[in-house]
């Protein structure tokens, strides 16, 4: 195969972070992935258009992922063809390669339609499809270049729409103790909307205000008991209490924390943000807070852990990354290790690895892989594709599903990385059980804390 | 036997209860999946696209030749294409997700391959804890009528005047 063209397309369901190598492996485009329709200035915008508007007031979205899923395939690919134009990336799809990320536990009848997409329309000469954890052991979130990672890692990804807890062994995802809790950002931001709505002012349609005001001025707490009575006593004046000046689009000012002391003009609407500035994010760590049945983020990873191989549990509590746009939430890491380390065997070491870009770790991360020599050989080809239809993909493309048993002939073992975990997985059944039983001693003699 | 009678009857309206509220916190739940507070759940319509050129009575012409974002949308530089016909069905057929779970047949599976439907976190030990529905703070009390949590008599007046809904007894 002659060497073309290389695409990365992180596909987020919030932004789309994309770009080609070579040219932007810095930093990629961050492209929304959404349709908004804004009533201002009654102009829809597709994706990367949506910089253009200035009228955030009551915009209406139109999102190509449901709960983490596209099931919008129409405004997805209206967001994929702007982002190919002309206008962004202006790449001849024909004549390239792509590296696109997908969700956690995928479905397969979606998966085909990412094929049909990624071949039929846009016509790639190959693409290789997988998670963004699964990308994170060939960027440098846990060790700085040429070091390697880890054996055994675990990635927390807490994105727009869900936050997943992803143990890795020997750069492969061990899916059966994948766990997923059932908050992401688009639910804080929602949750958020509606206390100041009933609270304040009626935030309801400004989902775009409401998202800037959680970015500014939530954080996670490291004592949620302490803070709640800080708020308590005096709640117009506190050392959290925080003003937020609304924006007004009207006469083009934005919106933006006040800063203490500074005088402002009745024509200011001012929201008020007390205890909300925590309970929100508050969320990831104690969903029942909402009624949500589902263990706190700390323990679900602890939970995920202990399904894992007994030997090799203490390399996963030592090697813990951090990545998506909730990490960022000042605590967040701080509150997670405290949890942690009541969670954890005493003698066991817990080292928390923040990405310091966690919205594009995963993009920098497919960068590194999409460069590697050995990117060719993960692939599958526009000529497979046309044989055998999905069926290439399925066949190559390593996921949580166990390979289908009539895959078994034409197989080439030695050809892949990967290829020794997948013949393991082939044999029985039960692919945990089986892979955690080879890795043990493996991850023993190389496995190495980090400090 | 009027006090078995009374019994049961209570331990029914203590089963209704917690019926209505777990009723309660799920539309809750299924609210804060909304990408608009003002939208029909579910609803695939973009009425702003349509309010532009598609005339009311342009519904009844829609159906298989329906234009769609993507179709009406022209970037600078693209080649116009004639989609196949998968590629076409997954653009004018949406599908919630609900619908593909079914279809993806990820239910019948053997409790041996983990899921989306098995990867959900477990349930929390400890007890939650109540905030009031009001400010916030946490909720010693109860609503009498509605179960939701306050924390004082001004929020309580709060919650009486506003929220509350009167349909838990
Ligand atoms: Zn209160
Ligand atoms: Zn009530």
């Amino acid at each position: 195969m002659k060497t073309s063209l290389k695409i990365v397309v992180d596909n987020g369901a919030y932004n789309i972070k994309a770009g080609i190598i070579g040219a932007d492996d810095g930093t990629p485009r961050i492209i929304p992935n959404a349709v908004v329709r804004s009533k201002g200035d009654k102009t829809t915008y597709i994706g990367h258009e949506i910089t253009k508007c200035e009228d955030h007031s009551s915009l209406h979205y139109r999102l190509p992922f449901e709960k983490g899923y596209i099931t919008d395939w129409d405004a997805q690919k209206a967001v994929w063809d702007g982002m190919f134009s002309a206008e962004l990336l202006n790449v001849d799809t024909s004549e390239a390669s792509l590296l696109i990320t997908e969700p956690y536990f995928n479905l397969s009848n979606l998966q085909d339609i990412y094929d049909q997409f990624i071949f039929e329309e846009y016509e790639f000469q190959s693409y290789y499809r997988c998670t963004p954890a699964s990308l994170i052991p060939h960027g440098n979130l846990f060790t700085l270049p040429d070091l390697g990672s880890p054996e055994c890692m675990l990635v927390v990804d807490s994105g727009f729409s869900f936050t997943h807890v992803v143990p890795i062994m020997n750069g492969e995802i061990v899916w059966s103790a994948v766990k997923r809790i059932d908050v992401g950002g688009k639910l804080l931001t929602n949750q958020l909307k509606e206390l100041v709505s009933f609270r304040q002012w009626n935030m309801m349609d400004e989902t775009y205000i409401m998202n800037d005001v959680k970015e500014s001025c939530c954080y996670v707490s490291t004592d949620c008991k302490r803070d709640m009575e800080i708020c308590r006593t005096d709640p117009k004046s506190n050392a959290i209490v925080q003003e937020y000046i609304l924006p007004d689009f009207s006469l083009n000012r934005s919106g933006r924390v006040r800063q203490p002391g500074g005088s402002l003009d009745e024509s200011y609407q001012i929201l008020c943000m007390n205890n909300e500035r925590f309970m929100v994010p508050e969320i990831i760590f104690r969903p029942d807070d909402i009624g949500l049945e589902q263990s706190g983020l700390a323990a679900t990873i602890a939970t995920s852990i202990s399904q894992l191989p007994e030997e090799v549990q203490g390399m996963f509590w030592a090697n813990i990354g951090l990545i998506g746009g909730n990490t960022k939430f000042a605590g967040f890491h701080e509150r997670l290790m405290s949890e942690l380390r009541t969670l954890a065997p005493g003698d066991c070491e817990v080292v928390l690895y923040p990405s310091n870009e966690p919205i594009t770790e995963a993009y920098q991360s497919a960068v590194a892989l999409a460069k590697r020599p050995d990117f060719a050989q993960r692939v599958v080809t526009r000529a497979e594709y046309l044989e055998m239809g999905s069926n290439a993909c399925r066949r190559k493309f390593h996921d949580w599903k166990p390979i289908e048993k009539d895959l078994s002939k034409g197989r080439d073992p030695g050809k892949t990385k990967t290829g020794r975990a997948r013949e393991d997985e082939e044999d029985d059944g039960s692919p945990s059980v089986k892979r955690g039983t080879r890795a043990k001693g493996k991850g023993r003699a190389t496995g190495r804390r980090q400090v | 036997m009027p006090p078995r009678r009374h019994r049961q009857s209570q331990a029914a309206s203590a089963q209704l209860d917690s019926e209505v509220i777990a009723k309660r916190t799920k539309r809750h739940l299924d609210e804060l999946e909304r990408s608009n507070y003002a939208e029909p759940s579910g609803s695939a319509l973009f009425p702003g696209l349509e309010e532009e050129d598609e005339a009311p009575a342009g519904r009844a012409a829609k159906g298989r030749a329906r234009q769609t974002i993507s179709d009406k949308k022209e970037w600078k530089g693209q080649k116009k294409k004639k989609s196949t016909m998968n590629v076409r069905s997954a653009v004018l057929y949406k599908k919630s997700l609900q619908v593909l779970i079914d279809e993806s047949g990820i239910a019948n599976f053997p409790p041996s391959i983990p899921t989306y439907l098995t990867a959900g976190a477990p349930p929390p030990r400890e007890p939650s804890r109540l905030l009031c529905s009001v400010c916030g703070y946490w909720g010693k009390y109860k609503c009498k009528k509605c179960k939701m949590p306050y924390c004082d008599m001004s929020c309580e007046a709060v919650h009486n005047e506003t929220r509350c809904e009167r349909r838990v007894i």
